[in-house]
Order: structure tokens, then sequence, then C-alpha cells
């Protein structure tokens, strides 16, 4: 269990790991993936220890439903991310949050700006930091509002006042434009 | 494949991958995907795309979050298998973090259920009340209707028993003429009131006597009078009966005592009951029997 080295496997030996209920597929996925999660969970739940707790619980859902995964249907990420905005958008519309997030305006602000000077692009690593700025505003936001805040695509058109299809346009634009920039 | 190409323009693919689409529109993408490898490697594409994306995003977590993460979840496993050595002072605090959580949570969800029916009972009731009251106003409505319709039936039944004794009494006038024996005695006004007249028919075997209403011209009588017909049987008075003469009766015939003989009729205004000989400076009409 030493942090210390990074584990890495494919996404096949993942899932068989994750399935046969075997620890070092929690330790590989936090290690992977812990990060971008985490990304997710806080652009919803911007509060950082909350967002962790989301994030641990996040981790025991994917443990707890491991064999509901198909890998038919998707890639791994793409099921724990689902988890992991379900779980923050739940936290959020719960009503304890909201009780407790009343009473803490401040604190919440200096946590928001706290959590977003966390973002570490890591892009760096990888070489992709001039992406995320490369892609037009009006894209960016509409992918942002839909992957990273929890909206449907019909309330990030309530909200921006676009025609759906245009936030639909947006949409596909943005990640056309995001795999050009990967490939 | 022009099809699989315009699906996968049609953007459904991207709406698919970031899990906004309904569970039926999922089933068809799933079915399409498992359909045409294209647009399987395109879904693949854009999940790729938005997991570097998303990794691009990454917030770190805190120190030591993975080990409290991993000691949950192996605190989960060990029930099912041989407990492992206590693993540090986490232990406790992560049993606690990760079980704390799911109780607030289920009772939430069972508050939430149980407010949930309790609306909708309150809202079952609202609409029972509804309904009782439209039923309730709907059956006084038809209470009313019923009492109006048996009103109605009320009066159809007396115009209709009006109209038999009619019938009745005419059928009778009718068939008189053709009986010899009924004698039609016509009494004419006295010097009391030379207008007055009346009519009685007499059946001289069937000894009946009636008075025709409806030939009647004879002032009508108050409260405390009566007209009395009386039969002259060789010169004595006999009485008939009283009757009364009102605008409004209803009968054609009243029927009066029955006599056997007699030579003629008079009528006198007597008090109300009738008098045992009549009063003879109140004889208003009189008539003789022709034979």
């Amino acid at each position: 269990m030493a942090p210390s080295k990074k584990i890495s496997l494919s996404e096949e030996d993942l899932v068989l790991a994750l399935k046969s209920r075997e620890t070092i597929a929690i330790q590989a996925l936090y290690d992977m993936y812990s990060g971008a999660l985490l990304g997710v969970i806080s652009r919803i739940v911007p509060q950082q220890e909350i967002a962790e707790d989301l994030l641990q619980e996040t981790f025991v859902k994917i443990w707890n439903s491991a064999e509901q995964y198909d890998a038919s249907k998707g890639r791994l990420f793409t099921w724990m991310m689902n988890i992991a905005r379900n779980l923050a958008i739940d936290k959020v519309r719960s009503k304890d949050f909201r009780n407790t997030s009343k009473n803490q305006d401040i604190e919440n602000n200096v946590d928001f700006i706290d959590a977003q000077s966390r973002v570490t692009f890591n892009a760096d690593i990888l070489g992709l930091k001039d992406l995320v700025t490369a892609l037009k505003p009006e894209f960016k936001l509409v992918l942002d509002m839909v992957y990273f805040r929890g909206y449907t695509h019909v309330e990030a058109a309530e909200e921006l006042d676009l025609p759906l299809g245009t936030v639909k346009t947006r949409i596909r634009m943005a990640i056309m434009e995001l795999r050009k920039n990967f490939n | 494949m022009e099809e699989v190409r315009a699906y996968i323009e049609s953007g459904i693919l991207e709406l698919y991958v970031l899990g906004q689409l309904s569970a039926e529109e999922q089933r068809e993408v799933e079915d399409m995907a498992a359909k045409y490898a294209q647009i399987k490697e395109e879904i693949t594409a854009i999940e790729i795309a938005m997991e570097t994306y998303a990794i691009s995003n990454a917030v770190l977590p805190s120190e030591g979050l993975d080990l409290k993460i991993l000691s949950a979840i192996e605190s989960l496993k060990a029930p099912e298998e041989i407990p492992s050595p206590p693993s540090a002072i986490t232990e406790k605090t992560v049993t606690k973090s990760v079980q704390t959580p799911l109780y607030p949570k289920a009772n939430d969800s069972r508050i939430r259920s149980l407010k949930i029916a309790l609306a909708a009972c309150a809202a079952l009731l609202l609409i029972s009340l509804v309904a009782l009251y439209s039923a309730h106003h709907e059956l006084s409505k038809v209470q009313n209707q019923i009492l109006a319709l048996n009103r109605q039936n009320q009066s159809f039944a007396a115009t209709v028993s009006y109209m038999k004794q009619n019938t009745a009494d005419l059928q009778k006038l009718a068939d008189m003429p053709a009986d010899p024996n009924w004698k039609t005695v016509k009494l004419a006004g006295t010097k009391m009131d030379p207008a007055a007249k009346m009519v009685v028919y007499w059946h001289t075997t069937g000894k009946h006597v009636m008075v025709d209403n409806s030939k009647m011209a004879l002032p009508a009588n108050d409260q405390s009078h009566q007209y009395q017909l009386w039969a002259l049987v060789n010169g004595k008075p006999v009485d008939l009966g009283v009757f009364d003469v009102k605008p409004d009766t209803a009968h054609i015939l009243i029927n009066m005592k029955e006599i056997s003989g007699a030579q003629a009729f008079a009528v006198t205004l007597e008090k109300r009951g009738g008098s045992v000989s009549p009063t003879m400076n109140q004889m208003i009409v009189m008539g003789g029997v022709s034979i």
C-alpha cells in the first residue's frame, strides 16, 4: 500500500482486477484518475473537504458496483466519471448540504478560490496545456457546464438562453476540437 | 455508409458519452454501436478525448487521501476474508467516515419517500373531498328534480282523476236519453231570484237523483249556508240532501238521496247541514215532473 510509486494498468487488466475484487485495482484507479475525478467533483462541490469525501464515496461505489460495469457500453473512465458526477450532484441537491452552505458562505468562497488554484494543469506533463486555452470560449463554456458542472444540455440551453440545437452543435464542435488536439 | 455518417454527425454520440441521453436513447446508441464498428470506434474516440480533457483539468487530492480510501475499501472487504492486520491509525476513523454518510442518506430517502406518500395521501384526500362534494351537489340536484317530478306527477294524477270523473259523468249524461226512465226536471227561479235555474235528473225505477252542476245557475252560497233539495211527494216536502254551489266545482253530477215517487223538486237555501223542513221564503228554484 505504499503510495510512493504510481501504479498504471491497461484498461482490460484494470477491469479484470476490479471485478475480481482486488484492491490493487483501486490503487491503480486512484493513481491514474483520482485527480481527474476530483476535478469533476470540485467543480460541482468547491469545498475541498466535502469534495474529497465525495471522492472517497466515489471509489467505494466503484468498488461496490464493479460488477455492473459493462465494458461493451463504454470505457471505464466514462463510467467512473458518471458515478463521481452523480454523487456530487446528489450532494449539492441534498438538504444537509444546502443547510450547511447557508452558514458557511464566506468559508465557501475561500474554499472555492482555493479549489480553483488547485487545478493542476498536469496537462503540462502531457504537453496539452495550450489545448485548453485553444478551445473557443463559447465552446468551452458549454462543454464545461455539461461535463464538469453537472448541467444537462437542456439546462445549459436555458441558462445561456441559446436554442437547444446550438448547444448540441457547440458540444459537438468542442469535442471535435479536443480530438483534433489530442490525436 | 451514409446512414452511419449521418448518425455520427447528428451529435448524439457526444451526448451519449456525456450521459445526457434518456435510457431509451442510450439503448438505441448501444444497439447502433453493437451493429456498426465505426460507431463504436467513434464513441471510444470521444470517450478518450473527454478522459484526456478531464485529466488536463485534474485537481490533486490532499496527501494521504489514497490511504484513507484504500483502507475504507479494505474494511469493506474485511468481513469476507480473514481480517487483515489493523492498518495503522486510520482504521477506526475510516470505518466511521464510510459508514456515517450511508445512514443519513438511507434515512433521507426514506423520509423523502414518506413525504411523497404523505403528499400523495393529502392529494387523494383532497380529490376525494372534491368528488364527495360534487356527488353531494349532484345528489341534491337530483333530489330536487325528483320532488319536482313528484309534484308534476301528482298534479297529472289529479287532472286524470278529475277528467275520469268528468268523462264518467258525461257518459252518464250521454246515456240518459236512451233510457226512458230518466226524467229531466228543469227547475225555474222563484220570485226570490227569477234568474236562477237548475236541472235535476231522476231515475223513476232506480230512484237515483242527481243535480247537474254544469246547468246550474244559482248564486254561490256562503260558508254558513247550503242549498237543500226537496222532493214534493203528495204535497209533502222530502229532504233529498244538501249541496254547495262553488265556482270551481270538479264534478258535473252530484248524487242526492234516493226517492221513488215525486211530483215536483224544489231547492231552498238553508243553514249549513240542512233543515228538517224547508224554509219556504228561502225557496230559490222549483219545477214539476212532467210525465
